[in-house]
């Protein structure tokens, strides 16, 4: 029987048979007008595949029997677990085996077990700090949310901030140093280390022959001692690395400024026009996005008369940036300069060559109205009010120079753009080049790796390995024992690897994106006896104070403490319980003066490059959305999330646009060559409508082997040997047809909303699922949303006399009766970040289900993002479309009125209540959801591993899956889990629960609190009168905590005071399926378009018959 | 006996009615088993498993008079009673009957530092979430659910604590619903008929406007 990585047939539809049967998919397109909304290629070419989907609730669910070729294997085991199951389950007197207690012996003050505390840290992410709130259970973490006081979180956090926990709990987890191949402790390495640094000091060579190759961190700690290393090691040389690297970001700042040192910070809520130049702000993961996501949303606003921003994104690949534009320029990385210039022309910056200032739009881009949006983009930028104009880091530094002079120009330093002065910047690329001529040259006997991959990451031509070989003293301090820690393992002389302490196991410090000095304390002993890279350094420097604790604080007495008169003490413990220092952040003002009075060297060393680029093939280098370069690779969660565009899972692929496609031959999954200065490397094509014909988008981070750990090996395909140190951002390329095909698994066809006949109205119906609308439009009616869908008539069998229908008024005006928990997605809001699936799984223990089983539709996130493109070309999508969608938890439930046990009930506060322990596992409940969002447990996902393929033969399990008994996970993986939700085992529907456990821990300590005023204090009347009331927003549910954008609200409806029933009573909102009179809990409000023009395709809203040329749903009203 | 000799023996006449009467009876007699045999009633109550160490809670809570929260400090801010931790069993120990054989087992935990493994006695299957500072703070008393614990030398599961058995007390709590601050005088108001109970107990229900839920959400999250 075939495994799964190897490459069969696959059974991907063709889009493109042929070469030169181009016009295949085109016939199919044209003839179904009214195709406006498509989830992907199969959806629009309606390919048999696709209705698969679509009219089977759970596709190929009866092929997993089926692939069996052992029958008498297949009954052995049968037979046995039936057996077992007998013998087992009457066994014993009592209803199950007797357990036992055992509590502390010395139990820690305030400790109550099973009473969740919250602790504020802050963690380190690419160079960028954060502020966290973490919620710890009986002594280990298992929840992180942003700190709702931190300046940038605000409450919110990134996919990598939610994930970070999976890190912790990671079994494969570096758990000792490892000397030369061989297991050791910190004990041993640092007898050793003591010794050689002491020999290397002694040597009275100043250190000569040290180099440190560091990742980038923001933490005052680490650079403090590094300061003590280079004070003892004065020749020793530090270089700072990142694969996401900064290097155009410096250069351009230099250039423009002068010095490198700077940090521009957005306000995106102040900006009327963002112009992003290959910029993806909104979709980088980074911390700081989580601020521009906040800002840009707020930005959107567009109620009670606000004008929201206009965002025009020029870029090759397919961003979630350019999916939130209201014009999106599709052109070639290369190609992004020139329009840049011809900006700067246009703007009066002075000294644009001529050959700059003029617009070939002939090539530059396949979009006719190119010339059209770019004249409008000029319009806004002179007259809409403050602006940003972003170039992203990929473009080289001439073009990062250039908008700083079209921002001067603007005059947009000091109004949406503010520069900070930091204390100093090295461009990465830079740096690890001249630490490999160091070490190509001899001049490098000890090298000190502090984090960072470089023998996976670093530039190809630098050939890190063989670096790695040259030098006689590696030492490498990281959470995994991964490809460079083996190299160091592997080099002649000693080579050391380090485990790292995570930062929830350890002290330290960080910066924020704007500065604020964070404490990082932990929460947990070190699990393997972790070091922080600030304790090697201290030990490296000989410093008297060792542990990370004792280092944090010395460095916060001398920065925030120093020559501060009073209670130092005091300001130590409120910067600890707060998690960061009030007021710490950078002091940003307009930027300084720009030097570049003369680019016009820059600019000729612009054209040069311009000139050189062939125009042809190119490719982008991009972070993955989930495990950004590669470092959390390992991490389940992040794998088998969809990517945000192209709804892959477990794997990358060469993503390129449907044109390119068809010229090739190919279609998703066949095999492609990619040759970028004689290397090549043969990955999976991906087709991403809306991607350049020119360029192919490669996601980094993945090809990665056994290094990696068993989650991550071998997923994906390995694209930095294609990477080198002069063309980092994006290369030209060739790409040719290669033999073979690939399976991806992509969830952008699973779960359609569909209607009866399958397939037949889900084009008619998509614009009401989604409901959108120009800014004009939404003017002139500002309740089109309601309008979309034509309810005929709202007859229930149900009594309808549900509290906030019928408005009861309470005595006090505020608060009426029981609670009412309904949510509310803002359309508008929503960037499509995903943040809020993994904040979901972190909170619900949801299984990780592997490749093999997202490719039959059974990811089990409870929240999904649903992707849809527009328009009817699938070479050129006229817009994107993102949506979270949750359960909508139904007053009119159909999933309750099917279930033949009663498992799924409906509670007084309008929860659609799943209980697992009744549910037999019939489906009928997910048959009828007309949303989609059930899932069902296939398999007992905890008792396999959280693997990308499983290892059994038989029904994909291993073979002592029956044999095992009751779900149990890795004990690693069990204390990752949330104690306050059950685990689900096979054969148990689930769903969405509006996070029931955190509104019953609301419920109880509301009333407790209630009961105990009442009884406490007879004698008051004020106390005697009080509602039992939970006040709004002191508790939310996991997505709508997460979310940066604020786009999901959650509440108690019953509260009128409330924010969701501002929301709830909103114009913009609408219920999804509203004519199938569900009633759902969760609605939407619309999202706003504020195009400069009215592109062909704005008229598909519908409503008030308006000209809708694409669809035929006038809502009805003629 | 003459030329028509049947193959049958005479008893096997009785087959069809023994049949008839055995198909009305065992199965009924099954079901009762069942239902009675594998009930909580008889499988939980009662339930007295031995302990590592000789604790009696008759003689420390009922005698000696110390309060269930000396101990379970947790019941009242904890969905979880939680078991003591051995220090505080030393607070007293380290002085009292400290050579004692009994007392040996919480010496050497206090010094190991290593837990006493207790025997669980009541248990709730995992899929359900019991809070018992929803229950202490809102007037049930520890002898609701566990009996006279301070009258147990062992202490045994007095009450089956199924589904059903939480559910009789949920939709009628008012036998069961005392003064708050009473909850941990474990010998009060025993002495009262059940009128009286009932009285007292729709009194606090209203004071405190107690409402116990019967939804599946209130337990199984």
């Amino acid at each position: 029987m075939p495994s799964v990585s190897q490459p069969h047939t696959s059974d991907q539809p063709a889009v493109a048979t042929a070469c030169g049967a181009s016009t295949q998919t085109a016939a199919p397109a044209a003839a179904r007008e009214g195709k406006s909304y498509w989830r992907s290629i199969d959806d629009l070419a309606d390919t048999p595949e696709f209705r698969e989907f679509v009219h089977r609730e759970f596709p190929n669910a009866a092929g997993d029997l089926l692939e069996s070729t052992d029958r008498r294997q297949f009954l052995k085991i049968m037979s046995a677990s039936l057996a077992l199951a007998g013998a087992g389950g009457l066994a014993g007197c009592r209803r199950w085996p007797e357990t036992k207690l055992a509590p502390y012996a010395h139990r820690p003050a305030d400790r109550a077990p099973g009473h969740p505390v919250h602790y504020a840290t802050s963690m380190d992410f690419a160079g960028v700090g954060a502020g966290l709130l973490v919620t710890s259970y009986d002594g280990r973490p298992i929840k992180i949310e942003g700190n709702p006081q931190h300046p940038v979180n605000q409450g919110a956090t990134t996919l990598a901030m939610q994930a970070a926990i999976l890190d912790m709990y990671d079994q494969d987890r570096s758990r000792h140093p490892i000397n030369v191949g061989k297991e050791s402790t910190w004990a041993e390495f640092s007898a050793w280390a003591k010794s050689h640094f002491d020999a290397l000091a002694n040597g009275r060579s100043g250190g000569t022959g040290l180099a440190f190759l560091a990742e980038a961190s923001s933490s005052p700690s680490v650079q403090a001692m590094k300061q003590r290393v280079v004070a003892r090691f004065p020749s020793a040389t530090w270089h700072e690395f990142e694969a996401i690297h900064n290097d155009s970001v410096v250069q351009g700042a230099t250039m423009a400024f002068g010095d490198g040192a700077y940090r521009l910070l957005y306000d995106f809520s102040a900006a009327k026009t963002v112009v992003s130049f290959d910029d993806d702000f909104l979709g980088a993961g980074t911390p700081a996005s989580v601020k521009w996501t906040r800002d840009f949303a707020a930005g959107r606003a567009c109620d009670n008369g606000a004008e929201p921003s206009r965002l025009y994104c020029v870029e090759g690949i397919v961003s979630l940036t350019g999916a939130n534009a209201d014009h999106r320029l599709a052109v070639r990385n290369s190609d992004v300069a020139r329009l840049v210039a011809w900006l700067a022309s246009q703007l009066g910056v002075s000294g644009v060559p001529a050959s700059l200032a003029t617009l070939d739009v002939r090539s530059l881009a396949a979009k006719a109205d190119l010339e059209k949006v770019m004249q409008h983009l000029v319009q806004d930028l002179k007259g809409r009010g403050p602006s940003i104009v972003l170039v992203g880091d990929r473009q080289p530094p001439e073009v990062h120079l250039l908008g700083h002079l079209i921002n001067r120009a603007l005059g947009n330093f000091g109004r949406a753009i503010t520069a900070a002065k930091i204390d100093g910047a090295q461009g990465h690329v830079a740096a690890i080049k001249s630490l490999a001529e160091k070490i190509n040259s001899g001049a490098v006997q000890t090298l000190v790796l502090l984090g960072g991959n470089p023998v996976y990451n670093a530039p190809a031509d630098l050939d890190f390995a063989g670096l790695i070989k040259k030098t006689p003293t590696c030492i490498h301090l990281s959470d995994y024992d991964d490809e460079t820690s083996r190299a160091c393992a592997a080099a002649g002389g000693s080579g050391w690897h380090v485990n790292r302490a995570h930062f929830l196991e350890a002290w330290g410090d960080v910066r924020a994106a704007d500065g604020t000095w964070g404490i990082t304390q932990p929460l947990i002993i070190p699990m393997f006896d972790g070091k922080t890279a600030a304790e090697l350094l201290s030990l490296i420097a000989n410093e008297p104070v060792t542990t990370s604790y004792e280092i944090t604080r010395a460095v916060f007495a001398a920065n925030v403490n120093s020559g501060v008169v009073g209670d130092a003490e005091g300001r130590w413990r409120q910067a600890l319980h707060d998690g960061f220092v009030q007021g710490s952040g950078f002091a940003a003002g307009a930027a300084p003066e720009v030097v570049g009075s003369d680019p016009a060297q820059h600019f000729a060393a612009l054209e040069q490059r311009l000139a050189a680029s062939s125009g042809e093939f190119e490719v982008a280098f991009t972070p993955d959305a989930g495990i950004y370069d590669g470092r959390l690779a390992n991490n389940g969660w992040l794998q088998e999330l969809p990517d945000p565009i192209a709804k892959l899972t477990w794997d990358n692929a060469v993503m390129i646009s449907a044109g390119r496609a068809r010229s090739l031959g190919v279609k998703s999954g066949d095999m492609v060559t990619l040759t970028v200065g004689g290397k090549s490397v043969t990955a999976a094509a991906m087709i991403i409508p809306g991607t350049h014909n020119d360029v192919a988008n490669l996601a980094l981070g993945y090809g990665r082997g056994e290094a990696c750990g068993r989650v991550g090996k071998d997923a994906g395909f390995d694209f930095y040997p294609l990477r080198t140190s002069s063309a980092m951002g994006f290369a030209p390329a060739t790409i040719a047809k290669a033999s073979g095909s690939y399976v991806l698994a992509t969830t952008q066809d699973h779960h359609p909303i569909d209607s009866f006949p399958a397939g037949v109205g889900t084009q008619e119906r998509l614009p009401t699922l989604f409901a959108e609308a120009d800014l004009g439009h939404y003017r002139e009616h500002p309740e089109f949303a309601k309008h979309h869908t034509h309810v005929v008539t709202r007859l229930s069998l149900f009594p309808e006399d549900h509290p906030f229908q019928t408005e009861m008024i309470g005595a006090d005006g505020e608060f009426v009766g029981e609670y009412a928990w309904g949510m509310s997605i803002d359309l508008n809001a929503c960037t499509g970040c995903n943040a809020c699936v993994i904040a979901c799984q972190a909170e619900n223990n949801i299984a990780i289900v592997g490749k093999e089983q997202v490719k039959r539709g059974r990811e089990m996130h409870w929240i999904r993002i649903d992707r849809y493109f527009k328009g009817s070309d699938e070479t050129n999508p006229s817009g994107f479309v993102l949506q979270p969608v949750n359960c909508m938890q139904c007053e009119n439930a159909p999933c309750e009125q099917v279930c033949p046990v009663a498992a799924t009930t409906h509670d007084a506060n309008g929860l659609n209540v799943m209980v697992y322990n009744r549910c037999i596992g019939t489906r009928y409940c997910s048959n009828n959801c007309p949303y989609k969002v059930r899932r069902f447990n296939y398999f007992d996902w905890w008792g396999r591993g959280p693997l990308r393929e499983q290892p059994g033969v038989m029904l994909q399990v291993e073979p002592d899956y029956y044999l095992k008994g009751q779900a149990k996970a890795d004990p690693m993986r069990q204390m990752a889990m949330n104690p306050e939700v059950t685990i689900r085992m096979r054969g148990i529907m689930e769903k969405c629960t509006y996070c029931v456990q955190r509104i019953m821990r609301a419920r109880i300590d509301t009333k407790n609190q209630w009961v105990r005023d009442k009884n406490l204090k007879p004698d008051d009347p004020k106390v005697q009168d009080r509602k039992v009331r939970i006040p709004d927003q002191s508790f939310t549910t996991a997505c709508a905590a997460a979310c940066p954008a604020r786009a999901i609200v959650f509440g108690d409806l019953n509260d009128r005071t409330s924010k969701i029933k501002a929301m709830h009573k909103h114009p913009r909102t609408y219920e999804m399926l509203e004519e199938l009179n569900t009633k759902p809990r969760t609605r939407y409000m619309a999202r706003i378009r504020n195009p400069a023009f009215s592109a062909e395709h704005s008229g598909e809203q519908g409503g008030h018959g308006a000209p809708a040329q694409t669809t035929t749903n006038t809502g009805g009203h003629g | 006996m003459g030329r028509y000799h049947y193959v049958f023996p005479k008893w096997s006449n009785m087959l069809l009615p023994a049949a008839i009467l055995a198909g009305l009876t065992l199965p009924l007699y099954a079901v009762f088993i069942v239902a009675f045999g594998f009930s909580p009633k008889t499988l939980e109550v009662g339930f007295m498993p031995h302990q590592p160490v000789p604790y009696s809670h008759e003689l420390h809570a009922g005698q000696l008079g110390i309060d269930c929260r000396y101990c379970h400090n947790t019941v009242e801010t904890s969905d979880f009673a939680s078991l003591p931790p051995t220090q505080t069993c030393m607070n007293c120990h380290t002085h009292i009957w400290k050579d004692s054989p009994k007392i040996k087992p919480l010496v050497d935990s206090y010094t190991t530092g290593l837990p006493v493994q207790w025997e669980r006695v009541h248990q709730l299957p995992g899929y359900v979430y019991f809070s018992h500072t929803a229950h202490v703070t809102r007037g049930v008393s520890c002898i609701e659910c566990h009996g006279r614990i301070d009258r147990m030398p062992e202490v045994y599961q007095h009450e089956p604590l199924s589904m059903g058995w939480c559910l009789n007390c949920h939709r009628a709590p008012d036998a069961n619903l005392r003064d708050p601050k009473l909850v941990f005088d474990l010998g009060w108001g025993l002495e009262r008929d059940r009128k009286t109970r009932l009285t007292d107990g729709a009194h606090w229900r209203e004071f405190n406007n107690l409402n116990p839920s019967q939804d599946c959400s209130t337990c199984h999250r």
